[in-house]
């Protein structure tokens, strides 16, 4: 049997139309990437900014052309991560809205009415490190089915190995830290996962929580033997920069040190974004392939996993494995962004925290925790903006007087809200939207 | 003419005071449909658990499994993934489907064993893990052809109609490509049409795909009409076997299923 006999298509397809996104977007690109070039402040020469406009629209092209569907799809088409032209449109929306944003977050362009424009670019970091821990806790607890409350005890791992590894062995080496966090993370993370092979659910939870207490214990004994009470800093001397060997690359303008280090936000969501975006590619690419599929087996139904030759056991380790490395390398990042770690970075509440945030994103997906984290840090920061700027919000004094207990009530609310009536979350809204745009757009245009 | 690529002595399994099957001995030919047939609670899916590893037999009891051109494996030495992987596959009277998956999901789950894409690569989607990943869609193209499940590709299990869930689930076990297919009542609460299809089906597995077929069916119509070689379990124990036509003359299994009282 060839591939291209392969019905597995949706749209019979030699009618293929591109969609208004995708005609537009190249035009869109071409239009705003040499304006956005040219409103930072960063000195690129001509040359540069010529380069990169060029080589976006390239790949834009490129990516068009390729993705465009001619007869039927093939197996490698249906493959592929965005399938439909719609997926795409999105996908490149988004990357593009991702390449932009820091430009637009940096520029001085002032808001009316206060909107706290320069608060906002630190959430948006703190979404991007929160949304890594969060989509690799989903992919244990929400696509694995193996019910964690254990991965504050990674984050609290992630600092240790970013305290011995970037702080006292290097002084900063931050890239040496994620690697050496992947890795005892996933070691870590299989031990922690063991009492996974004969608890389910509830008691599993309970089990898990234990792991975090002991894992507390071990991060207080670090933090004492070496730091004394105050904490580790991951700022100042310790700031990872980038090696000098890759000065020469556009944007990177030493300082008079000779040192480029990884300081304010702009800087920050360079590095955060891309290894951001790339761990999640990883966990959706482990997911649509073999040991992926397995999780989902072995959630649904383990006896009938087994008996398909996947080994039970092993699957449900490597689950814990692959979120506790995820979720230990987000703790690296957060704790060199974030600057400093101390005894109560980890408390309860943060286990709280990441529950939220993939419940209201949504349990299933992974979409969801990214979802879930905007929504976590966005939410007290524009509840915080109305209380002071909008005057409806403003003079009800209640609301003022106890601002973090409202946030954490709304929060609360919306979990009991979307449990009952949305259990896919707000990823599950945003396929709802998306099914309804391309419905719209499918009527005014067929 | 005696090649049997399965064979079971003295097989015992105990639930506290209950024998769900009493050293029950037998083997199915290689190439061959082999039917167990019994009324309700005769042990019939309690020896296939045991067969399969999901139960352990009492001591003493030997599983023998022979595989083409391989040597002889004790299955009772393997875990249920072992076993799998040995080439023995089965599906469940009560569906074993990833409900939460949708059809392709659970087809390529067949092909588990015969990938080899480990996490890493898989994470990384490497040329190699692409090539294995076509290399599985392309073999599942073959049983979704063969039981017409193109239409329900992206379908998730749970939403389809139970006939179809069937249907995805024989397919399942069909991509595992084993050399012993164990079917648990395949044909249970279909329709007439349905059934007719699945024994099909059943049929093109046998033949084209060059199975042996270990069949539990309730309906005796239709064990009749497809079996080669039929056996009889009643409350654990073995009362017959032989051919179909021997075991529809044959007064004791006239008994089980009727209730008349023999002596036996």
């Amino acid at each position: 049997m060839t591939a291209t006999e392969n019905p597995a298509t949706q749209q019979a397809s030699n009618t293929y139309r591109p969609s208004t996104l995708q005609r537009f977007l190249p035009f869109v690109i071409a239009a705003v990437v040499p304006f956005i070039l040219g409103a930072t402040t960063n000195d690129l020469n001509f040359w540069w900014k010529a380069a990169i406009t060029v080589a976006i629209l390239a790949l834009v092209a490129r990516l068009a052309w390729r993705w465009t569907p001619r007869g039927e799809l093939t197996h490698r088409e249906d493959m592929r991560l965005w399938r439909t032209p719609s997926d795409r449109s999105w996908a490149a929306l988004t990357m593009f809205g991702l390449l932009v944003l820091p430009f637009i977050l940096a520029s001085d362009f002032t808001p009316p009415m206060d909107f706290p424009w320069a608060t906002w670019f630190a959430v948006v970091n703190l979404v991007l490190i929160f949304a890594m821990g969060a989509a690799a806790f989903n992919l244990l607890v929400g696509y694995s089915g193996q019910i964690s409350l254990a991965h504050v005890a990674f984050l609290a791992l992630g600092s240790i190995v970013g305290g011995i590894v970037g702080v006292q062995w290097s002084g900063g080496n931050m890239w040496l830290a994620l690697p050496a966090a992947a890795l005892a993370g996933a070691v870590v993370g299989a031990i922690s996962g063991l009492p996974a092979l004969r608890l389910k659910h509830l008691y599993l939870l309970l089990a898990t929580f234990g792991f975090h207490f002991v894992m507390m214990l071990v991060w207080r004994e670090y933090l004492q033997e070496y730091f004394g009470f105050v904490g580790i800093r991951f700022k100042g001397v310790n700031s990872p920069r980038i090696a000098s060997w890759l000065h020469w690359l556009p944007g990177i303008d030493p300082d008079e040190n000779g040192e480029f280090i990884i300081t304010g936000q702009f800087r920050w969501y360079w590095v955060l974004m891309p290894i951001t975006v790339l761990s999640i590619l990883f966990m959706v690419n482990v997911i649509r392939t073999r040991e992926g599929r397995a999780f989902a087996a072995v959630r649904d139904r383990d006896v009938s996993a087994s008996l398909l030759g996947i080994n039970v056991a092993r699957s449900k380790l490597m689950a814990f494995a692959l979120s506790s490395a995820v979720v230990a390398m987000s703790g690296v990042l957060a704790s060199f962004y974030i600057g400093s770690r101390g005894e109560d970075s980890f408390n309860v509440q943060t286990v709280l925290n990441y529950a939220i945030i993939i419940v209201v994103g949504g349990f299933s997906s992974i979409q969801g925790a990214i979802f879930g984290s905007a929504f976590f840090w966005f939410l007290p920061e524009w509840f915080k903006w109305a209380r002071e700027e909008l005057w409806f919000v403003r003079d009800i004094d209640f609301l003022s007087d106890y601002p973090s207990e409202i946030d954490l009530a709304i929060k609360g609310f919306l979990v009991v809200i979307i449990l009952m009536f949305k259990p896919d979350g707000l990823a599950g809204m945003w396929r709802d939207f998306k099914s309804w745009l391309g419905r719209r757009l499918a009527r005014n245009n067929p | 003419m005696s090649d049997p690529i399965l064979s079971f002595d003295d097989l015992t399994v105990q639930f506290g005071g209950v024998r769900a099957c009493d050293s029950i001995s037998g083997s199915v030919e290689r190439g061959s449909l082999f039917a167990l047939i019994g009324p309700n609670g005769a042990g019939k899916t309690t020896l296939v658990n045991a067969v399969s590893g999901v139960y352990k037999p009492q001591p003493g009891a030997q599983v023998q499994f022979h595989p083409v051109g391989k040597s002889i494996e004790d299955l009772l030495a393997y875990r249920p993934y072992q076993v799998a992987r040995l080439g023995v596959a089965r599906t469940f009277q009560n569906l074993g489907l990833f409900m939460g998956e949708n059809v392709l999901t659970n087809l390529l789950l067949g092909r588990y064993i015969h990938e080899h894409t480990r996490l890493i690569e898989g994470g990384l989607f490497t040329r190699r893990a692409v090539k294995r990943e076509l290399a599985a869609r392309a073999a599942i193209e073959r049983v979704v052809d063969l039981l017409d499940l193109g239409a329900f590709r992206r379908e998730q299990v749970g939403d389809l109609p139970y006939g179809v869930q069937k249907r995805v689930e024989f397919g399942r076990v069909l991509a595992m490509e084993p050399e012993l297919l164990m079917l648990d009542e395949p044909m249970a609460g279909m329709s007439v049409d349905e059934k007719q299809d699945m024994i099909r089906y059943i049929y093109s597995a046998q033949d084209e795909l060059d199975m042996t077929v270990f069949l539990i069916e309730h309906d005796m119509g239709v064990v009749m009409s497809i079996a080669d070689h039929v056996m009889v379990l009643d409350f654990g124990q073995k009362i017959a076997e032989g051919t179909p036509a021997e075991m529809q003359r044959d007064e004791r299994v006239i008994a089980a299923y009727l209730g008349t009282e023999v002596e036996v």
